[in-house]
C-alpha cells in the first residue's frame, strides 16, 4: 500500500521583485495513515506554504508549484484540474486554520456553514445536513449543540469558534486533517481541551494529521514525528522523542532550548536563555548554495557558507541537514 | 504591609459603563473588569500577572500605570503616593516613573517617526532636559538595548519585529523610571526573538535596578522572569505567592489546572503529569455568580463555594489563596 501522503522534491516558488524565491525549497516527506506530523519552525519559515500546497490553495499569479510531486493515495495534487481538487479538499483533505475569528463568516450561522460542506460533498439535503451538523457540534463537545446550530459566530467564544471550524473539517470524515496554529490565539486550558478533543477524534477516525506550530512544547504533547523547516528547506526530521532528546540541527536544538519550559521541580537558579541570534533571511534570499543558517549558527564553518548541507540520515531514522550534524 | 514594597496596590477597582440589554437608557451597567485587587511589590523584583484573557490582568496593569480607561477607585501607592487621585505636573512626574512596553510592536510605534523622535519623545512630554542630554540619553539607550547607532534615523517598517520591541524598551527606559509595565512584551514575537529580548529584559533590570509588572499568558516565560506572580480569575487574584511556592506547590485549583494545561517538552514532566481539565468557559462577566467565580469549572467545588465568594488568605510564607476549599496548605485537587 502506497503511504497516504508522500510529497517529493517540492519546489514552491513565490513571484518578487526580479523574479522567484522558493519558499518551500525541495522538501520531501512521508504521511502514513493514522500518523501525526508536526511542522515546527519559526515564522516565514515556510511552514504554512506547505500545507496550503498540499490544499492546492497558494495564492494565485503569486505562488506556484514548480517542481515535485504531491501524491495523495498515489494520486498527483500537482498536475490535478482544479475541479478534482475541489472534490479532494474539504472532503478527504481538510484544514483548520490559525484564526477561529476571521476564517469563519461572519453573516451565517455556524449550522449552515458546517451543512454547506456536507451539502457540497456528500450531496446531503438541507434537513440532513443540519440534522448531521448538530452531532459534529455535539461531537466537538459544544454544549447544547441543536439550539447552538443558530448560533453567529460573534455570539461565541474563541474556543468554541476553533471547535466549529474542527467541526468543519471534520464533516467529511477526511483521511488528512492539517491543522495550521490550531491554538496559537486561544488561552492554555483552552488549548488544552481542543488538543483533547483532536486526539479523540483522531482515535475514533484514524485520520492523519499534520500539525503547524512554533511551540515545542505542543509538539511533544501531540505528535509521533516532527520536521523543523528553516528558510524554506527541512533541517531536521525524526521521532519526536528523539529529536527533542538529541537534536542533530543546531537550530531544532536551538528552538528547544531558547524557550523557557516549565520544569517539573524549580528551584532558585536561573540561567540565561539559549539565545538564537538574528532573525530568518528574508525570502529574497532564499535558495542560495548555502547553508542558510549559516550567519545565526554557532558552529558555523566555511563549508557552511558555500555549500548547501544535504539531508544526512541517522540509523535511528533522524535526518539533519547540517554539515556537522554527525558531531553534535 | 511590607516597607520595602514600591508599588502596593490596595483594593483596586476598575469598572467600565456598558450597555445591557433589554435595560432601560437611564439604568446604569457596569462590567468591572478588576474587582477589589490588593497586592504589592516588591523594589527591584518583578510581578507577573498571569491569568487567561479577559481576566482582568491588563485592565489591572493599566490602572497601575494610571492608563485604564474605566472608572478606577482603591489606592495604587508608589513610595507612599497614592497615584490615582493624582493630576497636572504631579501626574507627569508620576508618567516618568511609570513606563509600559506594549505588546503589539507593529502598531505602538508611530510609523511617521524615526527611531530616534520615538525613543525622545517620552523625554520631550515628560522632562525639560536639553537637547543635548536628550540626545545623549538617547545614544546611550540605542546601545544598551542593542541597536546600531546609525538606526537611529530608520522608521519602525524598515525594522523586524524584535528590533521594533528593542525600540518599544527604549523608550520605556528614556525617562529612567522605577516601574516598567511590561503588557504581553514578547507574546507577538517568533521564540527565538523572544528569548533574546527575555535576555534583555532581565539585563536592563540589574543593571537599572528596575521594577518590573510583567503581563503574560505564557507561563513558561512567567516562570523564567518573575520573582512572583498573581494569579488572576474574572477579576479577582485567586493566588499569589513567590516564584518558588507558587509553581512548585499551587494552592488554588484554578492555577494548578493552569499549569498542567501547558504541553511540556520534558518526558519527565509528562509521564508524571496529572492533567486537570476544567470544563466549560468562564461565567459571562456581566452576570457573575454570587460565590466563588471559578466554581462553575472547579474540580473540586463543594455546595459551600457557589455561596460564598473567597478572600484571599495567607497560608504560611506569604502564600494567599482565594479559596474555600485549601486547608491546612494543600491543594484540595490533590486531597481526593
Amino acid at each position: 500500500m502506497p503511504p497516504l501522503l508522500q510529497v517529493e522534491n517540492l519546489r514552491v516558488e513565490l513571484a518578487v521583485r526580479g523574479g522567484a524565491a522558493p519558499v518551500i525549497d525541495d522538501l520531501s516527506f512521508t504521511l502514513d495513515h493514522g500518523e501525526n506530523v508536526s511542522f515546527v519552525g519559526e515564522s516565514g519559515c515556510g511552514k504554512s506554504m506547505t500545507a496550503l500546497a498540499i490544499m492546492g490553495l497558494l495564492p494565485e499569479g503569486i505562488g506556484r508549484i514548480a517542481s515535485g510531486r504531491i501524491l495523495f493515495e498515489g494520486e498527483d495534487l500537482t498536475t490535478a484540474t482544479p475541479a478534482r481538487l475541489r472534490e479532494i479538499r474539504g472532503n478527504q483533505i481538510s484544514m483548520i486554520f490559525q484564526e477561529p475569528m476571521t476564517s469563519l463568516n461572519p453573516v451565517y450561522t455556524v449550522g449552515e456553514q458546517i451543512a454547506e460542506v456536507l451539502r457540497a460533498h456528500q450531496k446531503l439535503g438541507h434537513k440532513a445536513a443540519m440534522e448531521t451538523a448538530a452531532e459534529l457540534l455535539d461531537a466537538v463537545r459544544i454544549p447544547n449543540a441543536r439550539s447552538r446550530l443558530n448560533a453567529y459566530p460573534f455570539q461565541m467564544s474563541g474556543g468554541q469558534r476553533q471547535r466549529v471550524m474542527i467541526a468543519i473539517a471534520l464533516a467529511c470524515s477526511p483521511k488528512i486533517l492539517i491543522a495550521d496554529e490550531p491554538t496559537t490565539a486561544l488561552d492554555v486550558t483552552v488549548q488544552a481541551q481542543i488538543f483533547d478533543l483532536l486526539r479523540d477524534l483522531r482515535r475514533q477516525t484514524g485520520t492523519s494529521l499534520i500539525m503547524i506550530t512554533h511551540d515545542m512544547g505542543a509538539v511533544a504533547d501531540m505528535a509521533d514525528r516532527l520536521i523543523v523547516m528553516y528558510a524554506g528547506r527541512k533541517a531536521e526530521e525524526g521521532a519526536v522523542d528523539t529529536v527533542i532528546e538529541h537534536p542533530r540541527h543546531p537550530y531544532s536544538q536551538g528552538l528547544i532550548s531558547c524557550v523557557p519550559h516549565i520544569v517539573a521541580n524549580l528551584t532558585e537558579e536561573r540561567h540565561d536563555l539559549t539565545e538564537i541570534p538574528g532573525i530568518v533571511p528574508g525570502i529574497a534570499e532564499f535558495g542560495q548554495d548555502c547553508c542558510l543558517y549559516a550567519s545565526r549558527c554557532p558552529k558555523v564553518t566555511d563549508q557552511c557558507r558555500t555549500a548547501r548541507p544535504p539531508e544526512k540520515p541517522f540509523p535511528n531514522d533522524q535526518t539533519a541537514a547540517c554539515w556537522h550534524a554527525e558531531d553534535m | 504591609m511590607d516597607s520595602d514594597n514600591l508599588l502596593d496596590i490596595r483594593n483596586l477597582t476598575v469598572r467600565f459603563p456598558v450597555r445591557k440589554k433589554g435595560a432601560g437608557w437611564r439604568d446604569k451597567h457596569f462590567l468591572t473588569a478588576v474587582d477589589d485587587v490588593s497586592f504589592g511589590v516588591r523594589r527591584g523584583e518583578t510581578l507577573a500577572i498571569v491569568g487567561e484573557s479577559g481576566s482582568g490582568k491588563t485592565t489591572a496593569a493599566l490602572a497601575i500605570a494610571r492608563l485604564a480607561a474605566g472608572e478606577t477607585s482603591g489606592e495604587v501607592m508608589l513610595d507612599g503616593t497614592d497615584i490615582l487621585p493624582l493630576s497636572g505636573d504631579r501626574l507627569k512626574n508620576m508618567r516618568r516613573r511609570v513606563q509600559v512596553i506594549f505588546q503589539d510592536p507593529y502598531s505602538s510605534l508611530n510609523p511617521r517617526k524615526r527611531a530616534e523622535s520615538i525613543v525622545r519623545e517620552p523625554l520631550d512630554n515628560l522632562t525639560d532636559k536639553t537637547e543635548e542630554e536628550k540626545q545623549e540619553i538617547v545614544d546611550r539607550l540605542f546601545e544598551a538595548v542593542g541597536l546600531r547607532p546609525e538606526q537611529k534615523r530608520l522608521f519602525p517598517h524598515q525594522f523586524s519585529g524584535g528590533q521594533r520591541q528593542r525600540i518599544g524598551i527604549a523608550r520605556a527606559l528614556s525617562t529612567q523610571p522605577d516601574v516598567i509595565i511590561c503588557d504581553e512584551a514578547v507574546s507577538a514575537l517568533d521564540v527565538a526573538v523572544q528569548a533574546q529580548i527575555l535576555n534583555l529584559l532581565r539585563r536592563l533590570q540589574a543593571q537599572f535596578g528596575l521594577t518590573y509588572v510583567f503581563i503574560s499568558h505564557d507561563l513558561g516565560v512567567v516562570q523564567h522572569m518573575c520573582d512572583s506572580v498573581a494569579v488572576m480569575y474574572m477579576g479577582k487574584v485567586v493566588e499569589h505567592a513567590d516564584r518558588l511556592s507558587l509553581f512548585n506547590a499551587p494552592l488554588h485549583p484554578y492555577t494548578a489546572a493552569l499549569l498542567s494545561a501547558v504541553p511540556s517538552v520534558d518526558a519527565e514532566v509528562r509521564r508524571n503529569a496529572r492533567r486537570i481539565l476544567i470544563p466549560g468557559d468562564p461565567p459571562d462577566p456581566l452576570a457573575l455568580p454570587k460565590g466563588c467565580r471559578f466554581a462553575s469549572r472547579c474540580p473540586a467545588v463543594k455546595p459551600l463555594c457557589s455561596d460564598l465568594s473567597p478572600e484571599l488568605v495567607d497560608h504560611g510564607g506569604n502564600h494567599r489563596v482565594a479559596c474555600a476549599r485549601v486547608t491546612e496548605g494543600k491543594n484540595p485537587i490533590f486531597e481526593t
